[in-house]
């Protein structure tokens, strides 16, 4: 056993692009069916590809799970939304007076929408529930993770600091980033042993220095170029706008990584295993963009076709019989969209992910991991069923 | 052979065990040897054993063992053992029957029916019964003048809608509004509403109608200038009356309301979903709908019997909209929001047979006077396609 494990990432491009071609296509067939299936086996891949010591993880969910666990929460929220929401809106309608004018109107309105906010408290129970079940359902060694049961406490949590970073104008944020993390990472096991955030939420304001530059450049631009109005300033205020939105963008990848470095490196294990994380912004960045410009490319050239082939067709149709052409664009389209969703994964996620996994280092300098033992399974009932109904999490 | 090891793990500690590995063809098992497994030796049955499946790595193999008691749902022990020398390997692909065998534990194929059978139907009550049940009552329930109110600003956003800002559609030549008085007046007579109605017509050229709650409705110059005879406005706008008095679009706002996001949650984010959405959304709407027009036409139908207003024209007009449906793209009757206009035909030619002394609804100079109802003012700016709810 050695003092210090480096994380590892084995997995590679082609085998999970078909991996994922062939469970999308899978999950069209079956009207989304078997999208419970199709990630769990891309999870499993992605897991099997992460190791430490030689030694990978394990994804142990399945998509059976999966599908029971999305059926009992379709049936609960069908139920919750239809009530809340309809409630929700009758007592809107009851607000309304004759509109005096266009504001009023149209706050009216408004009104009614924010009926959807019925909806968020649940986003937030699914999201802690869907990473419960997601560590449940992981192992290293032998051992599974776990967390414990407490999703309604941070999701009441969570609505009270998102207010607060509302209500701030997001100078909060770090706090939010912090507290939400922690209460998670608090709660989180590896076998019998506890996991704890340590280190201060004020750390992370740090982390937001590329955003107030971005920031500050957005607001000035303009403003020079308005009061000034002269030519060349105001070419300048133009440039200083758009350099201040793509820096505000890079920005908040930074205090993404700055977080997840920061995080990750005041992590600590049953006292004694700590962690570090040293993931690079300009790596993620450069990832990302080159990853977008091929998915692009790729994706452009096989709509044009679909485009050229839908040209043909009109033609066709006027003389009749184009309904073969029409069926040709439509699984042209459907393969472009398959392709980009499997390129997305494999050019700019996976890659991500590896960085990631790569720049984390585990420090057990005291060889205690060996002394960790089993905890007991959580069966887990919905098997973040919620996430999947309210579609928290994304592709993976 | 040489000796080959493989890495251990009992699924009850972390500590990692490098085991030496033996394959017995003839008993048919895996050994297993280290000094601190318990008799310092395990056999594996080489039937039971089982790899993972979906891996990332190729130069490794992931082996478990099938155990039907076991809590994981792949129906394996806790113990894992990664061989990774690559002959025994193929050894193991070659001897072991069961390697990539998905174990389901007993009763799975009716857990699986009862779960898909229950959430249907509790998806089905609640999407078809209990909501439309809850719009119901609280269309009932919601006090007419926030319900006027409601009407209003639903009138105004079609307005800004169809004609841009502050466009102000409402046509306002007097002779013509008298005349619209005057058919409104006629309709009233015999038939009680608990509305106060406010009729309008807006200024475009779409053959169209539609109700809003509270007692307002709308009908287009297009549906004035298309109307071969008084009678034929008169019937499109008991059909918008009979809407008013049953609050349906007060209880439809309400039920999609309550069913926002819902259908969405089923299909999901896969690629092609929200068109599933959009079909399934449309097709459930319709079938709504097309409950509700065929009330409002009986309605109709009613109301100008008592008012001795003859159907016959009612069944012309649905003739000449049938027309103009059969000029563009046909869709199937479950997709439609509306009845097959030729059995709404039929269904207003029958009742007129049976009806007794009628007249036209208002006479022929009063007629006149409707159709120039949006004269005078300008009348541009009004060429714009829109698609508004279609509600004639």
């Amino acid at each position: 056993m050695n003092a210090q494990i480096q994380g590892q990432y084995h997995g590679q491009s082609k085998p999970l692009f078909s991996l994922y071609f062939k469970t999308a296509f899978l999950t069209l067939l079956t009207l989304g069916v078997y999208r419970f299936w199709a990630k769990t086996r891309i999870r499993k891949y992605i897991w099997s590809a992460t190791s430490g010591d030689g030694d990978s993880f394990e994804y142990t969910g399945t998509g059976l799970e999966k599908f029971l666990g999305f059926l009992v929460a379709i049936v609960v929220l069908a139920v919750y939304l239809g009530i809340v929401q309809m409630a929700l809106f009758y007592f809107g309608l009851n607000l309304f007076i004759v509109p005096e004018n266009t504001a009023q109107e149209l706050a009216q309105i408004g009104a009614i929408y924010l009926t959807f906010f019925a909806v968020l408290p649940l986003l937030l129970f699914a999201q802690y529930r869907a990473r419960r079940y997601q560590l449940a359902r992981t192992r290293w060694r032998g051992l599974r993770f776990g967390m414990d049961s407490e999703a309604w406490g941070f999701a009441f949590r969570a609505m009270g600091y998102y207010v607060l970073v509302i209500l701030t104008l997001g100078i909060l944020t770090p706090l939010a980033t912090f507290k939400l993390e922690k209460f998670m990472v608090d709660r989180t096991w590896y076998g019998d042993s506890k996991f704890v955030q340590q280190g201060r939420w004020q750390t992370l304001f740090k982390g937001m220095k590329h955003m107030l530059i971005g920031l500050v450049l957005l607001i000035a631009g303009p403003a020079i170029a308005f009061s000034v109005g002269s030519g060349g300033v105001a070419i300048l205020g133009m440039v200083a706008l758009v350099v201040g939105y793509i820096w505000f963008l890079i920005g908040a990848v930074y205090y993404r990584i700055y977080a997840l470095n920061y995080l990750m490196s005041n992590r600590v294990l049953d006292g004694k295993i700590e962690f570090s994380s040293e993931a690079q912004t300009s790596k993620v960045v450069s990832i990302a963009i080159i990853g977008t410009i091929v998915v692009m490319v790729v994706g452009g050239v096989i709509l044009g076709i679909a485009v050229g082939i839908g040209a043909a067709a009109g033609e066709a149709l006027v003389t009749g019989g184009g309904f073969g052409a029409l069926v040709a664009i439509a699984i042209l389209y459907v393969i472009a969209l398959l392709i980009i969703g499997g390129l997305s994964l494999v050019m700019i996620t996976q890659p991500i992910i590896e960085h990631v996994v790569t720049n984390v280092t585990v420090h057990d300098d005291e060889n205690h991991l060996n002394a960790i033992q089993q905890r007991a399974a959580d069966t887990g009932a919905d098997a973040e069923g919620f996430a999947d109904a309210l579609d928290v999490g994304g592709a993976l | 052979m040489n000796d080959v090891w493989g890495r251990f793990f009992d699924g009850e500690s972390g500590q990692r065990l490098d085991v030496e590995l033996a394959l017995d063809r003839g008993a048919e098992t895996l050994r297993l040897v280290h000094p601190d497994l318990p008799h310092g030796s395990q056999y594996w049955p080489l039937q039971a054993i089982r790899a993972l499946a979906d891996q990332a790595r190729t130069d490794q193999l992931i082996l478990s063992l099938y155990d039907d008691g076991a809590l994981d749902s792949a129906l394996i022990t806790t113990a894992r053992l990664t061989v990774d020398d690559a002959e025994l390997i193929t050894q193991l692909q070659q001897v072991c029957v069961n390697l990539k065998r998905k174990d389901l534990k007993r009763g799975t194929g009716r857990k699986v029916v009862t779960y898909t059978g229950g959430a249907i139907a509790a998806f089905a009550l609640m999407v078809f019964v209990l909501i439309p049940a809850m719009a119901n009552t609280l269309a009932a329930l919601i006090p007419l003048e926030r319900e006027v109110a409601y009407g209003k600003t639903v009138v105004n956003q079609m307005e800004r809608f169809l004609g841009g800002a502050n466009a102000g559609l409402a046509c306002s030549n007097p002779a013509g509004l008298a005349a619209l008085d005057r058919m409104e007046a006629r309709l009233l007579e015999a038939t009680d509403t608990d509305y106060d109605l406010n009729i309008a017509v807006f200024n475009h050229r779409m053959v169209n109608a539609f109700a809003a709650p509270g007692g307002q409705v709308v009908l287009m110059r297009g549906l004035i200038d298309k109307a071969g005879s008084p009678d034929e406005v008169a019937a499109v706008l008991a059909h918008e009356i009979g809407h008013v008095e049953s609050r349906d679009v007060t209880r439809n706002a309400l039920r999609v309301a309550g069913s926002a996001g819902i259908l969405s949650m089923v299909f999901g984010d896969f690629t092609g979903g929200s068109a599933a959405v959009i079909v399934v959304e449309q097709m459930l709407n319709a079938s709504y709908t097309r409950d509700a027009e065929t009330e409002a036409d009986a309605f109709a139908r009613e109301m100008l019997s008592a008012a001795g207003v003859s159907t016959a024209p009612m069944a012309d007009f649905f003739d000449s909209l049938g027309a103009l449906e059969r000029a563009g793209p046909k869709f199937p009757v479950y997709l439609s929001s509306h009845p097959e206009t030729t059995s709404r035909a039929d269904a207003a030619r029958e009742f007129a047979r049976d009806q007794r002394r009628t007249s036209q609804v208002i006479s022929d100079s009063d007629w006149k006077a409707l159709k120039t109802i949006c004269d005078k003012p300008e009348s541009a700016n009004t060429e714009k396609e829109a698609s508004a709810e279609d509600d004639t």
